[in-house]
C-alpha cells in the first residue's frame, strides 16, 4: 500500500517516466528466471529439454553420459507424479530452469524436476474438439504456448500458469481440433492443426510470441470445394528446424476424403508430404510427397530428423523419416531430393519406387467394396511416437509396428470425411535399428503383441530408452539392441522419453497412463 | 543482494502499476466486478433459500458440477439423475473419499450430508424448469437423459466417446427392435466393460431408447462416419477356387477341416466377422510348457509373456508365473501360421476362401 502514495502525487510527466522505468524493470527482471531465449533453443544446455524433441534437430539424442550400459542396472525411481486423470500422458515434457511442463488434453502441469512437487496446474475444460491426446507445450522467454481440443492457442505465464492471451487457431465447428506442441523459431510460434473427419485444408500458422497476432499461414491444400483438388494435409506433429539453412521442416497428414481418392486425382500435394518452410514468411522452399495419392490414412507427420552425416561418401545435410506408410526416407534437406527410399517392415501397397524416390501406389490396393488386404494397418508402421538417431553408430532407431489390415470403400460411403472403413487384423511392436546409409536393419528387438506406444531416445553413453507393449520401460544397448534394464510401469508408455541433468544427477523421464515416472541412479552411487 | 533489490523494486512497480490502472478506469472496473459477481451468485442463493441440500450443493459441488448440476463435459460429469446410477450410500462414499480428480469431503456429515444426498437424489425436478414445462417428445427427453448419464463415455451423439463404444454401430443396438435389448444392458450394466448399471423408469427408458434409435438413423445419414461392411459386399469370390486354395496352396487343411473344427463355421459367424476370424482368429490360444529348476514340467494355456516373465493357466484354471530367465519354456502358437499367411494371400484368394467358408453351414 505504501507504494501508492508517491505515484498518486506524481504529475503527468513523472507518471510517464515512472511507467517507462517500470517497463524497463519488468524487462530486466524477466531475464533472471525461467527465461528461454534463442541461444538456449539453438544450443540447449544439459540441464534443459526446452523443445518438444529436446533440440531443433529432432534426433532425440542426449549428450549425457552419467547413466551408462555398465551402471544402468541400478537405475531406480527418483519420483513419480500422479496426474489423477483418465487421459494418458502422450506429451513430451519440457524442462526449463528445473521445472517440467507437460500436458494431457485441457491440462498443463508445472512440476519441480528435482522432487516431483507440483508447482501449478492449469485446467481449462472444453466440451468441443477431439480429446484424443496432447503432445505438450512450447516455451519462449517466460511464456508457455498450449493448444486446446477446441483450437485455441493459449499463452500462459510459466511462473504461475496464468493466462496471458488466448487466440483462435482454427474453427472447431468446422471439424478441426488441436493436440500438438507448437515449435518456437526466433520470434515465431508455429502451430499445426488436426481434422480427419471432414474435408478441410490443413495448414501451419505462425503467431507472434508476445502479442499472439497471426504472422503468416501456409496452406497444405487448396480450400474445400476446389474442383479435382484434395483437402487434408493436417499438420498435427511438431516439426524440426535447421538454423543454418533457416528452414523449418514439417510432415503433413493424409488427404481427404480419406479412403476414397476418386474426387482428388493425382499426387494430392501437399498431403502425406515432407515440406521445408521459410519461418519468416511461411513460404514453401520445397516439398516431397511421401505417399502420393494416399488412400490409407498414412499421415507423413513423423519426425523429420535432421542429421549432418556422410552419404555415398559425401558429407551431406540429411533429413530422415521413418514414415507411417512403411518406408524409410533419406532426403537432402537443402533441396528435398531423395537419396534413399526403402521399406522397414511389411509393405504391400506399392508397385515399387519411382526415379525420384516416391513410392508408386498400386491402384489395385486402394480400398474396395469387397476389401483389400493391406500392410501396414491404418496406424502405420510407426506413428507419432518419436524415433531417435544415434550419431556414433549411425543408427536410426524407431518403434515399428509390422501389421496387416483390410480396407473397404464403396460408392455408398460417399466422398466426405472417412468415406470407407478399415479393420486391423494383427500387429506387433518391434524396435528397429536402421542403418541410415543403406536402410538395412542392424538389429531388431520385439516389444510385444499389438505394439508398443513408446517413443525412443538415445544417449551418448550408448543407451536406447523405450518401452514395450506390456508396460515395461526398457534400457537397451544401442549397439546390439540387448535389454540392460527394465521396470514395470503398469501400463504401456504412450509418450517419448526425455533426459536431463540437474545438480550433477542425470534423470530419465517416462510415463505410464497418467503417471510420470522419473528415473536416476541412486544418490549414493553418483 | 542484487536479486533481492530487484524483487523489491518489481513489487513496488507492480503495485504502482495496479494503482495507475485503477486511476485510469476506476468506474469501469467497479462496474465489471459488481455485475459479474451478481450473475454467478444469484441462482445458488435463490435455490438455497428453499432447500438446505441445495445450499450444501452450492457450497461444495457447484464449482465443478455446475450451478444447475449440468456438469462440464468431459472433465466434470453432470449430476442430474445421479440417483439413477448410484445408491445414496455410493454417492456418500464418493463424497467422503473423492474420485479421480474430485477431492474428498470427509467432514460433510450428519444433516448437511443427508440434505445434500436428498437434493442429489431428486430427479431433474427444478433443475431445468423451462425445458420441462415444454413437455418434449420422447427423443428430446431421451437426448437430455443421454447427455446427463451416457454422454461421458458414449459421446454426446452416441457415436463413441473416450471410453465407450459407438452405439450407432453396436450389434445390440442394431438388432434391438422393441427396446428390450438396450434396456437390458442399461439396467444390468456390463461389468466386464466397466459400464455401470442404471435404474430408469419405464418412461425414461423408452425415451432413452428412442434417442439412441434416432442417433442410429442420423448416423446413417451423417457424412464422414466410418461405415460398416455388409454381408452382400463379401460375395465376390468363387467357392470352387476357395475350396482348392483351402486344400492346396493355402495350406489351411494342414490344421483345419471342413467337417471337423470348421463344420458349421458359417452359422457361428457371418460377413466381416467371419472374414476377420478367417484371417486372424483373435481368441485362439497358445499353450506353453515350463520346465522349472527341479526338472518338473508344467503345461497350460499361455496367460502372460514379456521378456521377463512367463505365465500360464494350468489344467485347474490356476494362474502361475516364473521369471523367464530362471526356467526353460516352449510355446506352441498354431495361430502364428495365420501371420505367416498374410504375405502370401492375393485379395482374390481371400475372397474365394470367404466364398468357400460361407458354404460350411
Amino acid at each position: 500500500m505504501i507504494f501508492h502514495f508517491p505515484i498518486k502525487l506524481c504529475k503527468r510527466a513523472e507518471l510517464v517516466t515512472a511507467a517507462a522505468l517500470l517497463a524497463l524493470v519488468f524487462c530486466a527482471q524477466r531475464t533472471f528466471a525461467q527465461d528461454l531465449e534463442d541461444p538456449q533453443l539453438l544450443h540447449p544446455p544439459a540441464d534443459s529439454w526446452p523443445l518438444y524433441h529436446g533440440d531443433y534437430s529432432g534426433r532425440r539424442h542426449s549428450p549425457l553420459t552419467q547413466i551408462t550400459p555398465q551402471n544402468v542396472g541400478s537405475l531406480s525411481l527418483a519420483w513419480a507424479f500422479q496426474t489423477n486423470q483418465g487421459a494418458e500422458i502422450k506429451s513430451s515434457p519440457l524442462l526449463v530452469d528445473g521445472i517440467l511442463y507437460f500436458t494431457v488434453p485441457d491440462n498443463v502441469w508445472a512440476v519441480d524436476a528435482r522432487s516431483g512437487h507440483m508447482i501449478w496446474h492449469y485446467n481449462r475444460p472444453s466440451t468441443q474438439g477431439d480429446h484424443i491426446g496432447h503432445r505438450g507445450v512450447a516455451m519462449y522467454r517466460g511464456w508457455l504456448y498450449f493448444t486446446t481440443p477446441d483450437c485455441h492457442l493459449i499463452s500462459l505465464d510459466a511462473k504461475d500458469g496464468k493466462v496471458r492471451w488466448d487466440k483462435l487457431i482454427a474453427d472447431v465447428n468446422k471439424g478441426y481440433w488441436t493436440t500438438m506442441a507448437p515449435l518456437v523459431v526466433h520470434g515465431h510460434v508455429i502451430v499445426g492443426v488436426s481434422g480427419d473427419f471432414d474435408n478441410l485444408p490443413g495448414y501451419l500458422r505462425s503467431f507472434d510470441p508476445e502479442t499472439g497476432e497471426t504472422q503468416w499461414q501456409w496452406n497444405a491444400t487448396p480450400p474445400a470445394g476446389t474442383p479435382n483438388a484434395t483437402t487434408g494435409g493436417m499438420t498435427w506433429m511438431t516439426g524440426t528446424y535447421d538454423p543454418e539453412l533457416d528452414l523449418v521442416y514439417w510432415g503433413t497428414g493424409n488427404p481427404t476424403p480419406v479412403l476414397n481418392g476418386a474426387t482428388r486425382p493425382g499426387v494430392d500435394l501437399y498431403t502425406c508430404s515432407i515440406v521445408a518452410i521459410h519461418p519468416e514468411d511461411g513460404k514453401l522452399a520445397w516439398g516431397f510427397s511421401v505417399s502420393p495419392h494416399d488412400t490409407h490414412d498414412w499421415d507423413a507427420v513423423e519426425t523429420p530428423v535432421l542429421v549432418d552425416g556422410e552419404f555415398d561418401g559425401q558429407p551431406r545435410k540429411l533429413l530422415m523419416q521413418a514414415s507411417r506408410n512403411g518406408y524409410f526416407f533419406v532426403l537432402d534437406r537443402t533441396n528435398g531430393k531423395d537419396l534413399l527410399t526403402v521399406p522397414y517392415g511389411p509393405v504391400n501397397w506399392t508397385l515399387g519406387v519411382d526415379g525420384e524416390g516416391h513410392p508408386i501406389p498400386n491402384p489395385a490396393k486402394e480400398p474396395a467394396p469387397d476389401g483389400r488386404l493391406i500392410a501396414p494397418d491404418e496406424g502405420g508402421l510407426t506413428n507419432y511416437r518419436a524415433p531417435s538417431f544415434d550419431p556414433k553408430t549411425g543408427l536410426f532407431i524407431v518403434d515399428a509396428h509390422p501389421s496387416w489390415s483390410i480396407y473397404f470403400a464403396k460408392p455408398a460411403d460417399g466422398t466426405y470425411g472417412w468415406a470407407g472403413a478399415d479393420y486391423g487384423l494383427w500387429g506387433k511392436g518391434v524396435i528397429e535399428a536402421i542403418d541410415y546409409k543403406t536402410g538395412k536393419l542392424r538389429w531388431t528387438h520385439e516389444v510385444g503383441p499389438g505394439g508398443s506406444g513408446a517413443g525412443v531416445m538415445t544417449t551418448d553413453s550408448g543407451l536406447t530408452i523405450t518401452g514395450d507393449a506390456h508396460g515395461n520401460v526398457l534400457a537397451l544397448d544401442t549397439a546390439t539392441g540387448k535389454t540392460l534394464w527394465h521396470a514395470g510401469m503398469g501400463v504401456a508408455m504412450q509418450s517419448s522419453p526425455i533426459t536431463y541433468e540437474l545438480d550433477g544427477r542425470q534423470y530419465i523421464v517416462t510415463s505410464g497412463g497418467g503417471v510420470l515416472f522419473v528415473w536416476a541412479l541412486p544418490e549414493g552411487r553418483l | 543482494m542484487k536479486c533481492f533489490r530487484i524483487l523489491v523494486l518489481t513489487a513496488a512497480c507492480a503495485a504502482g502499476w495496479a494503482a495507475l490502472q485503477v486511476i485510469d478506469k476506476p468506474v469501469d472496473a467497479a462496474q465489471q466486478s459488481g455485475s459479474a459477481g451478481g450473475e454467478t451468485s444469484a441462482p445458488a442463493e435463490a435455490s438455497a433459500a428453499s432447500d438446505p441440500g441445495a445450499t450444501e450443493y452450492a457450497k461444495h459441488c457447484a464449482i465443478c458440477h455446475g450451478a444447475e448440476r449440468q456438469g462440464d463435459l468431459p472433465g466434470f460429469p453432470p449430476l442430474i439423475g445421479i440417483g439413477h446410477q448410484m445408491s445414496a450410500q455410493q454417492i456418500a462414499g464418493i463424497i467422503h473419499s473423492g474420485k479421480g480428480r474430485m477431492p474428498a469431503f470427509p467432514s460433510l456429515q450428519g444433516t448437511e450430508l443427508a440434505a445434500l444426498l436428498h437434493y442429489l437424489a431428486t430427479s431433474e425436478a427444478g433443475a431445468r424448469p423451462t425445458e420441462r414445462s415444454q413437455s418434449p417428445g420422447p427423443v428430446e427427453a431421451g437426448d437430455a437423459l443421454f447427455h446427463q448419464n451416457c454422454a461421458f463415455c458414449h459421446g454426446r451423439d452416441a457415436m463413441g466417446g473416450e471410453t465407450g463404444p459407438d452405439l450407432t454401430q453396436s450389434k445390440i443396438v442394431l438388432s434391438d427392435k422393441t427396446g428390450e435389448k438396450i434396456a437390458a444392458v442399461v439396467r444390468e450394466g456390463r461389468p466386464d466393460n466397466k459400464m455401470p448399471a442404471f435404474s430408469f423408469s419405464s418412461q425414461e427408458m423408452a425415451s432413452l431408447v428412442a434417442f439412441i434409435h434416432a442417433r442410429v438413423k442420423a448416423a446413417a445419414e451423417h457424412p464422414g462416419g466410418r461405415r460398416g461392411v455388409s454381408v452382400a459386399d463379401l460375395q465376390t469370390g468363387s467357392v470352387d477356387a476357395g475350396k482348392a486354395y483351402f486344400n492346396g496352396a493355402g495350406g489351411c487343411s494342414k490344421c483345419h477341416s471342413a467337417s471337423g473344427d470348421l463344420a458349421g463355421i458359417a452359422r457361428r459367424f457371418e460377413g466381416l466377422q467371419l472374414e476377420q476370424e478367417m484371417l486372424y482368429p483373435r481368441s485362439a490360444r497358445s499353450t506353453v510348457t515350463v520346465t522349472v529348476a527341479s526338472g518338473e514340467k508344467i503345461s497350460g494355456t499361455l496367460a502372460y509373456r514379456d521378456e521377463f516373465t512367463i505365465g500360464l493357466r494350468d489344467g485347474q484354471g490356476v494362474y502361475r508365473s516364473w521369471p523367464a530367465s530362471r526356467v526353460r519354456f516352449t510355446v506352441d502358437s498354431p495361430v502364428d501360421a495365420h501371420v505367416e499367411q498374410f504375405g502370401k494371400y492375393t485379395d482374390e484368394d481371400i475372397h474365394n476362401l470367404m466364398a468357400y467358408l460361407q458354404t460350411l453351414r
